[in-house]
């Protein structure tokens, strides 16, 4: 079901996922479009997120944005009152002041984050919520999971000693797995979608990004989504058996690397493994040294980094 | 030296992949029905391209465990290229001996052919030399009149887009028929290939019963899957099939000729976690085409598809792209199917194309089942019903057990596509 509605204010709205900035001219949505999108959300009981580019917004913006409950993504150059801050590599978290309260999403491709990672480690001991987002992640070798295996396995061991010395806060590579029940995906196109500032919708800002025409309806039409059930977990035949809850499942990269939105690339799959079995070490360990999530079962062991390996026993 | 033993080495056993060339996109036809929307006479595949295709597959056998491989040469029409073919021919069996391939004396070729040039002398020393592994179907619709309505012979001013008037068009069933009695003295046990779309259902009764008079024992026939049906075609086809029945069970050809219309294993509801298997091969099979860009299926190649743009995984240069598989590799009946089909109560037997679910799909995705069949399916199975009900009665009178019934009816190998 539908329950978010994320609006890109302008073309150069900071990309805060997966996708790359492309588009570098400003063009800032309509005011009335602005309101016509506000307007919808509420009439769906959809929440808004809206997503800012570099600069101010007029003030007559301003006043509109905050006609309704919201929440604002931000990039760190304009961060004030954001709910989340994006930040492009580990190294602008060196510079930054981080705001309790604040979640802060890092976009961070494979060099930057082997290079680099021990920043996160400074920022999760102030952040309650740090999200790491391979921006690259689709390229990723053998020789890369192997490097990504031993980052995840330093970060952990760092996690677990601030969770053992009574700090929780979030990485969600590592510890989104263990507080999860279920699957949390990002759910473009099934339970958040995008509005953009030509007025148009999109299954999520990456497939605005990549062509205008990939639209899925307007605020004059209304939404006509083109076969929505494929957006859903129960007709993706790999995800669905899955239990790397915390991964994205991001659809824009499923029918980047397999030309369905439904089915992932290997990449993403081992990917996400390799946080939850890691994510099952940092349970483990915790839980040696004290009680932690009591409610919560075991993580169980598996053989397989993909889905797709284990399919002729489903 | 001694071939590998296929029970040991982690083979697919009883799995045969099915690797086929698309060696040239003409035809000395222009079938009415004819899916190969794009079809030209300018592509037509080089020896080098087809080399680096082979070249590429053997020297990955750990991604091709199948037992065994079927490579299959379709146009167009394939033996307007019979010189390419004998040389990848060749050059096939001489690779899988050189590297001790596990598909060495495990292969087979297999061509589908409008069968015009069949008697020709290249086309007819390529047989010999070949023989022993290959498999050769003719496509020939039934009668001259069923054949001659779709199966025309192309016109120049067809490559320029004029279409020629009815009483131009100029059928091929005298240059088929005549090679027949040559073609089933090679392979007696041959089956016929007949694709059934609205204008030919008039005909399918003397259609089959006509190939079975040329000496053909088996004839596999299948609607298109395009939404080409009219108001009415179901009640039509079903009438068609049940006087097919009649002449079938009266005159009593069952016993040694085959129908692939009529099948035991059809018209029942499909469960959805022990019956989800998908019906199309499509992403099993791999297809090569002349600019060397290999395919799920030919159905994926440009030339194959109407609305979609081709689904490629990859070439001959960078190999296959394992990632565009999948969707092909995890597709099941019901995650395709919509609700309509999940809950049919006559959904066993009824087929898809996966590369016309693509072409008709509302996005361009494998995952959404095109329906256009659905009626035509339906009347089928009625037909079908009626059918075994009449030839098990008889088979009783005749006392026969139904157990029995089956010793006593020559069974048909449907294929699809
Ligand atoms: S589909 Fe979701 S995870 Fe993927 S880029 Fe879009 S918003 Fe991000
Ligand atoms: S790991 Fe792979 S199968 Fe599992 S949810 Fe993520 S994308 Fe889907």
């Amino acid at each position: 079901m539908l329950q978010y509605l994320i609006i890109l204010l302008d073309d150069t709205s900071y990309s805060y996922c997966h996708y790359s900035d492309i588009k570098t001219e400003r063009r800032l949505i309509g005011l009335d479009t602005l309101k016509r999108g506000i307007l919808f959300a509420m009439k769906e009981n959809l929440n808004i997120q809206f997503v800012y580019p570099d600069y101010e917004l007029p003030e007559a913006y301003r006043e509109v944005i905050d006609s309704i409950d919201h929440t604002d993504i931000k990039p760190s150059a304009v961060s004030d009152g954001a709910d989340v801050v994006v930040v492009n590599g580990c190294r602008s978290l060196e510079q930054m002041t981080v705001d309790i309260g604040v979640s802060y999403v890092l976009r961070t491709d494979k060099s930057d984050l082997f290079a680099n990672y021990r920043l996160i480690m400074e920022v999760l001991t102030q952040a309650t919520r740090v999200n790491v987002v391979l921006t690259d992640v689709e390229t990723f070798t053998d020789d890369d999971f192997a490097g990504y295996k031993r980052v995840l396995g330093e970060l952990s061991e760092n996690v677990e000693k601030l969770y053992v010395g009574g700090k929780t806060p979030q990485l969600n590579i590592l510890t989104d797995r263990m507080m999860l029940d279920r699957m949390n995906n990002c759910g473009a196109g099934d339970n958040n979608l995008t509005l953009a500032p030509n007025g148009k919708f999109y299954v999520c800002p990456a497939f605005y990004m990549e062509n205008e025409t990939n639209d899925v309806g307007d605020l004059d039409s209304g939404l006509h989504v083109k076969n929505k059930q494929l957006y859903k977990l129960d007709h993706a035949p790999l995800c669905r058996i899955c239990d790397a809850w915390q991964c994205k499942r991001c659809v824009w990269l499923n029918r980047k690397t397999t030309l369905e939105v439904n089915t992932p690339g290997h990449e993403q799959c081992v990917a996400a493994h390799l946080e939850r079995n890691a994510s099952r070490e940092l349970l483990s360990n915790i839980r040696k040294c004290a009680t932690f999530l009591p409610e919560r079962e075991e993580i169980k062991e598996i053989t397989y980094l993909d889905p797709f390996e284990i399919k002729e026993q489903w | 030296m001694i071939g590998k033993d296929n029970h040991q080495n982690g083979w697919l056993t009883g799995q045969t992949k099915s690797i086929t060339f698309i060696v040239t996109k003409d035809c000395q036809l222009a079938c009415k029905y004819c899916y190969l929307v794009g079809k030209n006479s300018k592509e037509r595949m080089s020896g080098e391209v087809a080399k680096q295709a082979i070249d590429y597959i053997i020297a990955h056998e750990s991604d091709f465990l199948e037992e065994s491989v079927v490579w299959d040469f379709i146009g167009g029409e394939p033996f307007l290229e019979i010189n390419l073919i004998d040389q990848i021919c060749d050059y096939i069996k001489i690779e899988l001996f050189k590297h001790n391939h596990h598909w060495f004396n495990s292969f087979r070729f297999v061509f589908t052919t409008n069968g015009i040039n069949y008697n020709s002398d290249k086309v007819q020393s390529f047989i010999k030399k070949h023989k022993s592994h290959l498999n050769i179907t003719i496509t020939i619709d039934g009668t001259r009149r069923k054949h001659d309505l779709n199966r025309i012979w192309k016109t120049k001013e067809m490559e320029k887009g004029i279409m020629p008037k009815p009483e131009e068009e100029r059928g091929s069933y005298d240059d088929v028929v005549k090679n027949i009695p040559l073609y089933l003295s090679q392979f007696p046990n041959a089956s016929a290939k007949v694709t059934i779309s609205s204008a030919d259902i008039s005909y399918i009764s003397e259609s089959v019963l006509h190939l079975y008079s040329l000496g053909i024992h088996e004839v596999n026939i299948n609607c298109v899957f395009e939404d080409v049906w009219n108001e009415g075609d179901d009640l039509r086809f079903e009438e068609q099939l049940t006087e097919l029945a009649d002449a079938i069970i009266d005159g009593g050809y069952y016993k040694d000729y085959a129908c692939s219309f009529f099948t035991e294993h059809m018209g029942k509801p499909l469960d959805c976690k022990l019956q989800n298997q998908n019906w199309c091969g499509a992403g099993r099979m791999l297809a090569v085409d002349a600019a060397g860009n290999f395919y799920p299926c030919t159905r994926f190649a440009q030339y194959s598809l109407r609305e979609k743009k081709a689904w490629i995984i990859g070439n001959i240069h960078d190999g296959i792209d394992q990632n565009k598989l999948r969707p092909f590799l995890t597709l099941d009946r019901c995650t395709q199917s919509n609700q309509e089909c999940i809950e049919c109560e006559v959904a066993e037997g009824c087929a898809w194309c996966q590369g016309e679910n693509y072409d008709a799909a509302d996005t361009p995705t494998v995952y959404q089942r095109a329906t256009a069949i659905c009626k035509m399916h339906k009347a089928r199975v009625r037909a079908n019903n009626y059918y075994w009900n009449k030839l098990f009665r008889k088979l009783e009178l005749e006392g026969i057990a139904k157990e029995e019934a089956e010793k006593h009816v020559k069974k048909s190998n449907p294929e699809i596509c």
